[in-house]
C-alpha cells in the first residue's frame, strides 16, 4: 500500500477536528494530577501516621497497576455503584489520578530539597504553617522540578490514545473511524503520530528552555 | 514556678533596676535520646540587656537559643517571655503544652540570626525584609518598602536592595539577615554563632553592624558567639555553658579576668586569654 497525498490532506480536518478532545483530556488530567498529587504529599508527610501510612498503600497500589485497568474500572465497574460520568470525565479523572502519584513523589523531592533553615528561618519571623507552605517552601520545592513535571506532561499527552478503550473520540479513535470507512488506516494512523510527534518534540524544546531559564537566579 | 520567689538580680552592667526579667528560663532541660544537651538551667534575661553565652561546642549554648525560638522543644522546665509562658499555655488554671496557636502569639517577641543566614533564595534582598511585616504583621507594602530600606541603609546593605541573595558574600548576607529579623521589632533577639561561617576577613563587617545595633537598648540581646573579644566588648553578662549548666556568670571584665572555675580558666586558656590581661 502506497502513501496517498490527496487522501491524507482529505481526511486531515476531519482528524484535526479531536485534537481539541486529546488537548483538552491531557491539560484536563494534569490539572488534577498537579492538584491531587499535591494532597497526596501532604498526607504523605503527615505527623499522622495512619493518614501517612494508606496514602502511601494508595500510591504504591495506583503506581503499581496499569492505568488502562484504572479506566476499565472506573468506566465499566464504577456505574454499577452508581457512579456515572460522561467517557472523556473518566479519561480525565483516570489519567489525572494515575498521573498523581507520580507527581506526589516529585512534589515530595522538591519539598524534601528545601533546606530545614528555610523552615527555621520561617518560623523565626512567625509566619503561620500555612504561609511557610506557600510563601516560603512551596515557591523553592516547585521550581527545580518544573522540567521534571513538564516530563509527567508530555508522557501523559502520548498515554492519551489509551483512552479510545473508554470511547472517548480523541485523535487514534477518529483515525480508526476514518480508517474503517475506506480501509485506508496507514495515512490516517501515520498523520495521528506525525501530530503526537510534532506537539511531543515542540513542548520537550520548551521545557529544555525553562529549564535553563529557572537556573539563572541560582 | 514564676512569680511566687522573689527574683534574684544576676551580676550584670545593664541597668536592670526596678525591671522584671524579659526571658525567663526556669529548670529547663533538653534531651535528644540519651543525650542531654541541657541540665534544669535557669537564666533571665532583662529588657535591653546583652547576654554573652560561652562555652565548648556541644556545650547546650545553641539549645538554649533554638527553645527560646521554638525550634526544638524543652524535654522540661518552663520557658517565660514577657511575663508569659511559651511553651505552655494556661487551660483551668493548669499549665499544658501550647498549641501552634500560642507559640505563633509569644513568638512574635522573639528575633533570631542564624549561624547559615538562611535568607530566602528566591526573594530579593528587599522582599527578605518586607515579607513578614507585610504577611506576619499586617502592615501596608508602603510601608514595609520604607523600613526595609531603612533598615538596610542601617546595615550598609541598601545598594543591593535588588539582588538575590545568592550574588552576596557571606558577610553581606548575615548583615541582611539581621536587618530581616530588626524589622520584624523583636523584643528579645537571639544571635547564633553568627559569624562562624563566615571568612574571616567579612567577620568584621558584622560584628560592627551588631554593636551598631546594641547601642539602643531597646531590645535583649543573647549572644552565641566564640568571639571572646567581641563578648567583652558588648556583653553586660556572659554565661559560660559547659555539659549543659551554666558553670559561671558574671560581668565580661570579672568573669574573663578572673575566672572562678577550672573550667572556664581551660577553657579561656584555649583561647589564649591567660586570665591577667585587659
Amino acid at each position: 500500500m502506497v502513501w496517498d497525498w490527496k487522501y491524507a490532506l482529505d481526511i486531515l480536518p476531519g482528524l484535526l477536528e479531536v485534537a481539541p478532545v486529546t488537548i483538552l483530556a491531557t491539560l484536563g488530567a494534569f490539572a488534577v494530577a498537579l492538584i491531587l498529587g499535591l494532597g497526596l504529599a501532604f498526607a504523605r508527610r503527615s505527623t499522622n501516621r495512619l493518614l501517612s501510612g494508606v496514602t502511601h498503600a494508595v500510591v504504591e497500589f495506583i503506581r503499581s497497576t496499569p492505568p488502562f485497568v484504572q479506566l476499565f474500572f472506573l468506566f465499566f465497574v464504577m456505574p454499577q455503584f452508581g457512579v456515572t460520568m460522561s467517557a472523556l470525565m473518566t479519561g480525565i479523572l483516570g489519567l489525572g489520578i494515575h498521573y498523581s502519584t507520580f507527581l506526589s513523589e516529585v512534589y515530595r523531592a522538591g519539598i524534601d530539597s528545601v533546606e530545614k533553615g528555610q523552615w527555621e528561618a520561617a518560623t523565626a519571623l512567625n509566619f503561620t504553617p500555612r504561609q511557610k507552605w506557600m510563601r516560603i517552601i512551596l515557591p523553592q520545592a516547585i521550581r527545580p522540578i518544573i522540567p521534571v513535571m513538564g516530563n509527567y506532561l508530555i508522557t501523559l499527552f502520548k498515554e492519551t490514545p489509551m483512552l479510545l478503550g473508554i470511547t472517548v473520540v480523541e485523535m487514534l479513535s477518529q483515525a480508526q473511524i476514518i480508517g474503517s470507512q475506506s480501509f485506508r488506516y496507514t495515512e490516517p494512523v501515520t498523520l495521528v503520530g506525525i501530530f503526537f510527534l510534532v506537539l511531543s518534540y515542540g513542548a520537550s524544546l520548551l521545557v529544555k528552555r525553562l529549564e535553563i531559564r529557572l537556573n539563572v537566579h541560582r | 514556678m514564676s512569680g511566687s520567689e522573689v527574683i534574684e538580680r544576676p551580676d550584670t552592667e545593664a541597668p536592670i533596676e526596678g525591671k522584671e526579667p524579659i526571658v525567663r528560663f526556669e529548670k529547663i532541660s533538653k534531651s535528644f535520646g540519651e543525650l542531654d544537651v541541657l541540665k534544669e538551667v535557669d537564666l533571665d534575661l532583662y529588657p535591653g540587656e546583652r547576654v554573652a553565652i560561652i562555652g565548648p561546642s556541644g556545650s547546650g549554648k545553641t539549645t538554649m537559643a533554638r527553645l527560646l525560638m521554638t525550634l526544638e522543644e524543652p524535654t522540661d522546665g518552663y520557658i517565660e517571655v514577657d511575663g508569659r509562658q511559651l511553651w505552655h499555655k494556661e487551660v483551668n488554671g493548669e499549665l499544658v503544652k501550647a498549641n501552634e496557636k500560642h507559640l505563633h502569639e509569644v513568638r512574635g517577641d522573639i528575633g533570631m540570626v542564624f549561624q547559615h543566614f538562611h535568607l530566602f533564595p528566591h526573594m530579593t534582598v528587599l522582599k527578605n525584609l518586607m515579607e513578614a511585616p507585610i504577611k506576619v504583621k499586617g502592615q501596608t507594602k508602603a510601608k514595609a518598602r520604607e523600613e526595609a530600606l531603612a533598615m538596610l541603609e542601617k546595615v550598609g546593605m541598601v545598594d543591593f536592595a535588588d539582588q538575590y541573595p545568592a550574588r552576596l558574600s557571606g558577610g553581606q548576607q548575615q548583615r541582611v539577615a539581621i536587618a530581616r529579623a530588626l524589622v520584624m521589632h523583636p523584643k528579645v533577639m537571639l544571635f547564633d554563632e553568627p559569624t562562624s561561617a563566615l571568612d574571616p576577613e567579612t567577620v568584621g563587617e558584622v560584628l560592627e553592624v551588631i554593636k551598631e545595633i546594641a547601642k539602643d537598648r531597646e531590645m535583649a540581646m543573647m549572644l552565641i558567639t566564640h568571639e571572646m573579644s567581641f563578648a567583652r566588648d558588648i556583653a553586660d553578662r556572659i554565661a559560660f555553658f559547659d555539659e549543659g549548666k551554666i558553670q559561671e556568670q558574671g560581668p565580661p571584665a570579672k568573669l574573663l579576668n578572673n575566672p572562678e572555675t577550672e573550667r572556664l580558666g581551660e577553657f579561656l586558656n584555649r583561647f589564649g586569654i591567660d586570665g591577667n590581661h585587659g
